[in-house]
């Protein structure tokens, strides 16, 4: 079963690659393949039972004499992530094919090719496989941000893959050294390891992943030049790898090592929640805003994982599942707004929400839930977070706190400076309201938010089976 | 009696989200329908829980329903539960039925505008958020409750957004209220981490355990929450700002339901405040301080509405004051005729407002008695109301919180004086502008709008709810009159009071007649004084420029704030751009690219292109790997 | 066992082995070269079949069927690449063929 799921668009990318299709018969193809992982989805998730830890497992050797294997399987809070991951990349696929992408079935196929290895990434359940998935989600972020993305996409694609080979290099070495001494790369029969410089190592890549201040060299340029469904992929998904790694990463270390490097990581990722916002107050364009307020969000995150208490790393998968919805949702609306006025630029928009109703509502709806207002999912899951942490030190969550209103505060600034006040310079008169596929595109990942907002504890719940978690001893 | 409840709370969410999925496939008057029935129809559940209730013994007045769980991690659990007892059905008949009555006159009062739909879907989102605030089950709801009619009065202070001014107070309004949130659920993070819970009755139980200092933290957290959302100081900017809105969204969230929940929540959460009584003591403080800032404020406003919300901060002082000192019921009881009588005052001031073309400033009104005398009485039978003149509501309700103060002695007398010059005050101000507004010979402008009324002073749609909360108003204190009866505090008496009974502040019948011929002659003094500068203008109005300047500048708490917090944030935001942002992690960028770079050409000198070269190379390799493996042996 | 001691099958393939890594290294001749790697190659394989024949299993044997299905592919596309080269008119001297220089 969760082979399929990855094995899927894998071979849906190879047969979008071979046949000889026209560009928009490659992109109907790729929604097709995209349409049925979903149904995938569901059938793994009905077949569930969230009580049990791994589940749904696939095991076979790989190389028997090293202890690694090919290893795939569910826990509760993975199934989510990939729900997550096939929502955001269906979206994006069919969002490629509105706007008609040149060379379709080289980009479609990429497309297909990122989801499937990104669901790899959510399912690994042995550490060298695992690092297979997370270096071949790279390979096609290179190559669609370099080919397909914006004017300055080399310095982008450059430094994006700079920082993240170095990352995952170090990753890599750790990798090794864990796997070596434990005897097996295999993440369920691994013990935990006490030693603080693999501990480092895997921190470097997912540091990176995330990105955690000071590491976010890479963020805004990959994030702005890159196609605008990449965008949402990347800052929607490919960061939530982060998540999902510092997740294996907290439950395979010594508590004394997690709690010796516990202060050290909340105060960067506070750094990078409170820095992140208030980079993303001033920042001149949708795209940066979205830019900085994920990677606010990401430290929001890494605030709950390191709470290390079933709160709060319940609370981080709650708000990975929604900031990823959000964020997805907003790079696909500044792509929507690009393509009718040229320029995500707060400076030239304004005014679009007299005569555009359906854009007004999708914006201030995914605006809303991204500042966090009490009774949206993604204040849910940062009140876990915040409740989780602050057992560790008040101060942490009163940081945290500042940055809910700071966080209001950007966001509602995007709100206006888009739909508010005189037309801007380059909103012309004839600039469309969204098209039904359009909002075909955007209206079910606002719904999964507005279902998410009634009832987040289907993810909270069935995140971690039972109350107690595996990943998080108090 | 929960499902009334349920009926109450889901009948407007589903209005709103009909509205927005219909879109334009309905006319805009259907839409207008379609929000006001929702709010009737939870008003109607209102009334069916009241029923319900009134059926029963004191006991089992109290009912939790949970409709799921919807916030559950390790061992925290939050429903999405709903709490049905006096307390709660009493909001929830305030909030619907007044609710209901200004979304009809909204019916009137935004016809014509392009973008109607817009405004009863946020109506209706408005009216459901009020109702989640006041039927929360746990602390969590409550403040999911609190944070949504935020968002709704965000949305509706911002309802014109083609106007900087409005989009700017709606944020200004959010951001404070959001600032209100973070503190409450700081409040709460302490409660889990202390007690594991946010349902209500287990949270008062664990709050018992604590140490002062957490309880006093609770206290806190809480009392911010309720000053940022009830406009009271120093969280009060928002407020007159929010008068951007248009004027029924002023009348329901800005006057009778929403900057009340403040009080609510103290009421809601009265044990906690009786373990922290120096936090109760400071909230009453803090309810004194605001009505008299409030009142002086008001005497120099020149916006008509704007008078009108400076009046509102001020009445919401008094309930401070009186839930602070632990005079729930009568704290409640003045939110209830306040919802009435401040109600009226603004729709009254939407019918001058739309008579007159937008038109907002009073100085440019005057003498309109004539063209508007139903108007007028309704708008005099308010300001009465709100003076605290008898037998009117405000009287009622007003004299019962400043009586509770002079009998908690101490400290409440200090309150009790502060709230006498308060009712001065609110004689004054109320009375300048009615005085302005309807006496006198009638403007320039009003001249000019006057031919054009043939249909009256308004549509039925608009007149019909001021008539009702003008009887409303009338009678609506009659519920409790001092030393004859009191239905409302026994209704209340299970919740307000306390179940352990505590000895909270009971006025002797002296107390409470002193207090009446006190304040009802104060107020007498203040319309007197009105009367002769604006009425009869005997007397010449006082001028003290800087005083006066002040006053307009609202003592200068905008500018503080923006001075303090605003402009530092923006400029730590802007060198944050160009000192840590620019340099450091873009210059980091172009080190390690340039790094690379200058790496990869020293490494590139090794490949000399000779083939021979790199065979010497494999086979030294070699020879060394030959020399290793020998020695390692 | 019949036939010569291990060691002479060792020695005959050292110098086979000498012999073509000199060639390797001194000759110009891509050629020569290429004919040189063969001879290396080749040498390698001499021993791998002797210490099979030593130890009495295949895997050596096995082995050394793979060097030479390896050697013959290689064969053909360094033929190959001589050919391209020359049809070019360039000078078949390994000294001078150095575009591939840092």
């Amino acid at each position: 079963m969760t082979t399929a799921l990855i094995v899927l668009p894998l071979a849906a990318a190879l047969l979008v690659w071979v046949l000889p299709l026209p560009g928009r018969a490659a992109g109907m193809l790729a929604l097709l393949a995209a349409l049925a992982e979903l149904v995938l989805w569901v059938v793994a998730v009905a077949g569930f039972d969230f009580d049990q830890g791994l589940q749904q497992e696939d095991r076979h050797s790989w190389f028997s004499d090293l202890g690694v294997s090919y290893h795939v399987g569910f826990f509760g809070f993975s199934l989510w992530l990939v729900g997550l991951t096939i929502v955001v990349s269906a979206a994006a696929i069919g969002y490629a094919l509105w706007v008609d992408r040149e060379r379709g079935r080289a980009y479609h196929g990429l497309l297909l090719f990122l989801m499937g290895a990104i669901t790899g990434v959510f399912t690994s359940q042995d550490l060298l496989l695992f690092y297979v998935f997370f270096e071949a989600m790279l390979i096609p972020l290179y190559v669609l941000i370099g080919v397909w993305g914006g004017p300055r996409r080399l310095r982008a694609t450059v430094t994006f893959v700079i920082y993240t080979m170095a990352g995952s290099l170090l990753m890599l070495a750790a990798i090794i050294v864990f796997g070596l001494s434990q005897g097996t790369f295999s993440l369920p029969d691994s013990g935990t390891s006490s030693n603080e410089w693999v501990f480092l190592g895997f921190l470097a890549a997912f540091a990176v992943k995330a990105p955690i201040f000071p590491f976010h060299g890479w963020l805004v340029d990959a994030y702005r030049e890159a196609p605008a469904e990449v965008a949402a992929i990347l800052s929607g998904v490919v960061s939530k790898a982060a998540v999902y790694g510092l997740l294996i990463v907290i439950s395979k270390f010594d508590q004394s090592v997690l709690h010796d490097f516990q202060p050290y990581i909340l105060a960067f990722a506070a750094i990078g929640l409170v820095y992140g916002s208030l980079l993303a107050f001033r920042a001149p364009d949708i795209r940066s805003v979205t830019a900085y307020s994920s990677m606010a969000q990401m430290g929001l995150i890494v605030l709950g994982i390191f709470s290390l208490t079933t709160v709060g790393v319940t609370g981080a998968v709650v708000q990975s599942v929604a900031h990823g919805l959000v964020s997805a949702t907003l790079f696909l609306l500044a792509g929507m707004v690009e393509t009718r006025t040229g320029t995500s630029a707060f400076a030239g928009l304004g005014g679009m929400a007299r005569g555009r109703p359906a854009f007004a509502t999708v914006l201030m709806a995914t605006g809303i839930i991204a500042l966090a207002v009490p009774g949206s999912v993604a204040f849910a899951g940062e009140f876990l977070i915040l409740a989780g942490v602050y057992t560790v030190g008040w101060g942490w969550a009163a940081v945290g706190a500042g940055a809910i209103v700071l966080a209001a505060m950007y966001m509602l600034r995007l709100i206006s400076a888009v739909l508010h006040r005189a037309p801007g310079a380059d909103v012309r008169e004839d600039a469309r309201d969204l098209r039904p596929f359009e909002l075909a595109l955007v209206v079910p990942l606002v719904a999964a938010l507005l279902f998410l907002s009634a009832w987040p504890a289907s993810v909270s719940e069935r995140s971690f089976p039972g109350t107690g978690s595996a990943e998080a001893s108090e | 009696m929960t499902a009334g409840a349920w009926l109450c709370l889901l009948a407007p969410l589903c209005g709103a989200l009909l509205i927005t999925a219909l879109g334009e496939s309905i006319s805009r008057r259907t839409a207008a329908w379609i929000s006001t029935l929702s709010v009737f129809a939870a008003f109607a559940g209102a009334l069916i829980a009241f029923v319900d209730m009134l059926g029963r013994g004191h006991e089992e007045r109290e009912a939790v329903t949970t409709a799921w769980t919807w916030l559950a991690a390790g061992e925290f659990h939050a429903g999405l539960s709903l709490l049905v007892d006096p307390l709660s059905v009493t909001m929830m008949l305030i909030v619907s039925g007044v609710g209901g009555l200004i979304v009809l006159y909204s019916i009137g009062y935004m016809d014509g505008d392009p973008e109607e739909r817009r405004y009863f879907a946020y109506m209706s989102l408005f009216v459901f958020s009020m109702l989640m605030l006041v039927e929360a089950g746990n602390f969590l709801l409550l403040l999911v409750g609190w944070g949504l009619v935020g968002l709704a009065s965000y949305l509706l202070i911002g309802f014109w957004h083609e106007r900087p001014s409005a989009v700017a107070a709606a944020k200004k309004a959010f951001v404070m209220n959001a600032f209100g949130d973070a503190a409450m659920a700081l409040a709460f993070f302490v409660l889990i981490w202390q007690t594991g819970t946010l349902d209500f009755a287990a949270a008062f139980e664990g709050a018992g355990g604590l140490s002062q200092t957490f309880v006093d933290l609770v206290a806190l957290g809480l009392l911010a929450g309720a000053v940022a959302k009830s406009a009271q100081i120093p969280l009060h900017t928002w407020l007159p700002d929010a008068m951007e809105g248009p004027t029924p969204v002023s009348a329901l969230i800005h006057a009778a339901t929403m900057v009340t929940a403040g009080v609510y929540l103290i009421v809601r959460a009265h044990p906690i405040f009786e373990l922290a009584p120096s936090i109760a003591d400071l909230a009453a403080g803090l309810g004194a301080i605001t009505l008299l800032v409030a009142g002086v404020i008001a005497l120099v406003q020149t916006d008509i509405k704007r008078v009108i919300a400076y009046s509102t901060m001020s009445q919401i002082g008094y309930m401070f004051l009186g839930a602070g000192l632990g005079a729930y019921g009568n704290g409640m009881f003045h939110l209830m005729t306040h919802a009435f009588f401040k109600a009226l005052l603004f729709m009254a001031a939407g019918l001058v407002i739309h008579h007159l073309a937008n038109e907002q400033d009073i100085r440019r009104m005057g003498g309109l008695r004539q063209a508007m005398p139903r108007t007028y009485i309704a708008f005099l039978i308010g300001s009465l109301a709100l003076v605290g003149i008898p037998p009117l509501s405000g009287f009622f309700s007003k004299d019962s919180i400043l009586a509770s103060a002079l009998a908690s002695g101490g400290y409440g007398r200090l309150l009790f004086a502060a709230g006498l010059a308060g009712a001065l005050l609110t004689g004054l101000y109320t009375f300048r502008l009615l005085f302005i507004v309807f006496l006198g010979e009638p403007s320039a402008l009003v001249r000019e709008h006057d031919h054009g009324s043939a249909h009256g002073e308004g549509p039925w749609t608009m007149t019909v709810p001021v008539a009702v909360l003008t009887v409303l108003a009338v009678v609506g204190g009659w519920v409790q009159v001092a030393g004859i009866w009191h239905p409302f505090g026994e209704w209340l008496d299970p919740i307000a009071v306390g179940r352990e009974h505590l000895a909270l502040v009971e006025p002797t019948v002296t107390q409470d007649y002193v207090t009446s011929v006190l304040a009802v002659g104060l107020g007498a003094v203040g319309i007197a004084v009105a009367w002769m500068i604006y009425g009869s203008r005997k007397w010449s109005v006082p001028r003290v420029p800087s005083v006066q300047r002040t006053l307009e500048h609202k003592l200068w708490f905008d500018e503080l704030y923006d001075a303090v917090f605003y402009n530092p944030g923006e400029r730590i935001s802007g060198l944050l751009r160009r000192g840590v942002e620019e340099p450091l992690i873009g210059g980091s960028i172009e080190g390690v690219t340039l790094g690379a770079r200058e790496a990869a050409g020293a490494l590139g000198e090794a490949q000399t292109g000779y083939l021979r070269t790199y065979a010497l190379a494999i086979a030294a390799a070699v020879a060394v790997l030959v020399v290793v493996f020998i020695t390692v042996q | 066992m019949r036939g010569p001691d291990v060691s002479w099958y060792l020695i005959v393939s050292a110098i086979l082995f000498s012999i073509g890594a000199a060639g390797v290294l001194l000759r110009r001749s891509p050629l020569i070269v290429l004919l040189s790697l063969e001879i290396m190659l080749n040498s390698a394989n001499l021993a791998l079949i002797s210490f099979a024949r030593l130890h009495g299993n295949h895997d050596g044997q096995i082995f050394a069927l793979a060097v030479m299905a390896v050697a013959a592919s290689e064969v053909v596309v360094g033929l190959g690449l001589i050919v391209a080269i020359a049809r070019k008119h360039l000078d078949l001297d390994v000294d001078r063929l150095r575009v591939l220089r840092g």
